[in-house]
């Protein structure tokens, strides 16, 4: 019994320094890196207040203005949380370092939950900066006050950057160095779609038949509804992270044929020469 | 003797552009047993498929056919187990830019489970092994390549690997790094006993290092062997260039001459072994009344071995 608990907590610590690993290479990258200085306030504080100051010249209601204002926090706090689960493999790519990761004993796991661990700090900064300002700046409290709600819709934001970040990191395995604009692009096509400025209900039938694909849709309703919106889907919450987990599951299948095909064709070799 | 490695029958093509119609066959139906604890060099011209034949060996990537045992184990399957004994160095050294050379061993450490005290203890080893305490809080990207290529090999050692692959580990360093990091390969394999596999294009290296060698052209194992044996296969031999006046003897009965040329008063002589075969020499020279003026041998080494296989 003994012997079997001590085994455990080996195999647990070694799971812990293996994901500490990335926590510590993403933090210090992107510590180091005035980039993603600027990624963290300086895009996230132009978007916000450029949102902002629109909404008060053309003189939004207090609750329109509130719709925009979570929309904007909750792009930026993707924003910057995928980045840092993209960049995981990026920095390895960039460097030309990726088949050092790839010859060590370790799992995607790590990779991945290590850089989300740091994408949400880097995340969670900017949503609760962009919070605090809106409240002074805007006479808006972007925070409901609820921590359930709070929580659930920022587990929901980091858990659909996640995704994102993961779908750019498959891309870069299967496609090389064409994938970085991924990283870019593929978070702006979902805030199109999912409803980041105006409701779904506005959209053609089948770009809303696309949003409802979409785990982002389902919370950015689910938390507007707190603001009085009237939300255009029922079980918001059962239908957004059952969303999530299903596309993490497909990506977990996804990413192991990434690897494969990126050992079979020697891209892993040709992103590290 | 137990193989650290085994390749049976591999084959590896690339396949490149849009429509998969440009092809490369890089190996061509390689066998290959690398024997536990031996220094094995990988030789052959750019292109070769050194590179492919070490990532293959690494898990990096995988063959079209063929089989593929490393350390007792069959990849892909088991690659956790491969991946905790084994590491890799590449000479063109590759890391992370802003991390600096104490935090990139760091990285490293912790992707192989080394933590708290016991990691310091290794990396402090590392540095002092590497000559890299000086550079401890450098970035990589301010560091020279020869100092990269020692943060390289020292990332190489981090889980004392029971193999590692060094994929051209001396490329582009001074005459003096490349001796050390020679002496430090050479210190790692006795200490440990572990199994090296070196690709290079270093003749004299491979010569130095390496217990047997094994000549890939064109992704076929051409040869392999021990190099003394492979010079003795090749019947590339040692030369004798004699200076003598008088008559030229006739040597062409002595055992283990491979070639003669004669010129005036010089006399070109190819031989299995010139240590062996001087003394008979010489005793020609003298009993046929010719006076050797001057002796020079240039010994035959592995490059010679590669200029008759790129020929």
């Amino acid at each position: 019994m003994k012997q079997t608990l001590k085994m455990y907590l080996s195999v647990f610590q070694d799971e812990l320094i293996k994901t500490k690993a990335f926590i510590f290479k993403n933090w210090i990258m992107a510590k180091r890196n005035l980039f993603a200085i600027f990624e963290v306030i300086f895009w996230p504080l132009i978007s916000f207040l450029s949102v902002g100051l629109l909404s008060d010249f053309i003189n939004l209601s207090p609750s329109m203005k509130g719709f925009i204002l979570i929309g904007v926090i909750a792009m930026s706090t993707i924003q910057v949380c995928q980045l840092d689960v993209a960049y995981v493999l990026l920095y390895d790519m960039w460097s030309k370092a990726l088949k050092h990761s790839f010859v060590a004993p370790i799992g995607m796991r790590h990779l991945f939950i290590g850089s989300t661990i740091v994408g949400i700090i880097r995340g969670g900064a900017v949503f609760f900066i962009l919070s605090f300002l809106s409240k002074i700046i805007f006479k808006f409290d972007a925070l409901v006050p609820s921590f359930k709600v709070n929580f659930l819709f920022l587990l929901a934001l980091f858990l659909n950057s996640a995704i994102i970040g993961i779908l750019v990191s498959i891309l870069v395995l299967t496609v090389g160095y064409k994938a970085e604009v991924a990283a870019w692009s593929l978070v702006s096509l979902m805030f199109l779609v999912c409803g980041i400025y105006y409701p779904v209900s506005v959209l053609p039938d089948w770009i809303r038949n696309l949003a409802e694909l979409l785990p982002l849709t389902y919370f950015l309703e689910y938390y507007r509804k707190f603001y009085g919106f009237q939300p255009c889907y029922d079980n918001l919450l059962l239908k957004g992270y059952t969303m999530i987990f299903f596309y993490l599951f497909c990506e977990s299948v996804l990413m192991k044929w990434a690897i494969k095909k990126a050992k079979r064709n020697g891209m892993l070799i040709k992103l590290s020469e | 003797m137990d193989s650290a490695v085994e390749l049976r029958e591999i084959y590896k093509t690339y396949v490149q552009g849009i429509f998969k119609k440009k092809k490369k066959e890089a190996l061509k139906g390689i066998n290959l047993k690398i024997p536990s604890g031996s220094i094995w060099g990988i030789l052959g011209p750019n292109g070769a498929g050194k590179t492919t034949l070490i990532s293959i060996i690494a898990g990096l990537i995988y063959p079209d056919r063929g089989r593929v045992y490393v350390l007792g184990k069959e990849l892909p399957f088991c690659l956790d187990q491969i991946y905790k004994k084994i590491n890799i160095s590449s000479g063109h050294a590759n890391f992370l830019w802003s991390l600096t050379v104490k935090e990139n061993l760091d990285f490293y450490a912790m992707l192989y489970g080394l933590s708290g005290k016991k990691r310091e203890k290794k990396i402090d080893q590392l540095l002092d092994l590497f000559s890299l305490r000086e550079y401890r809080d450098t970035r990589f990207e301010e560091l020279s390549t020869g100092t990269k290529q020692r943060l390289s090999l020292a990332k190489a050692f981090i889980n004392d690997p029971d193999l590692i692959l060094l994929d051209e580990p001396t490329v582009g360093l001074d005459p003096d790094t490349a001796i050390s990091i020679r002496e430090i390969i050479l210190w790692f394999h006795k200490k440990k006993g572990a199994t090296v596999v070196i690709t290079t294009h270093n003749m004299a290296e491979a010569e130095t290092l390496c217990d047997e060698v094994s000549f890939i052209f064109e992704g076929r194992i051409k040869i392999q062997g021990r190099p003394e044996d492979l010079k003795k296969i090749l019947r590339l031999g040692d030369v004798v260039h004699i200076r003598f006046s008088g008559e030229a003897p006739d040597l062409r009965d002595i055992e283990g001459i491979i070639e003669i040329e004669i010129s005036d008063s010089y006399m070109r002589v190819i031989v299995d072994d010139h240590k062996l075969r001087i003394p008979e020499l010489i005793r020609r020279f003298l009993k046929n009344g010719t006076s050797v003026e001057r002796i020079e041998i240039d010994e035959a080494d592995l490059e010679d071995v590669f200029i008759s296989f790129s020929r």
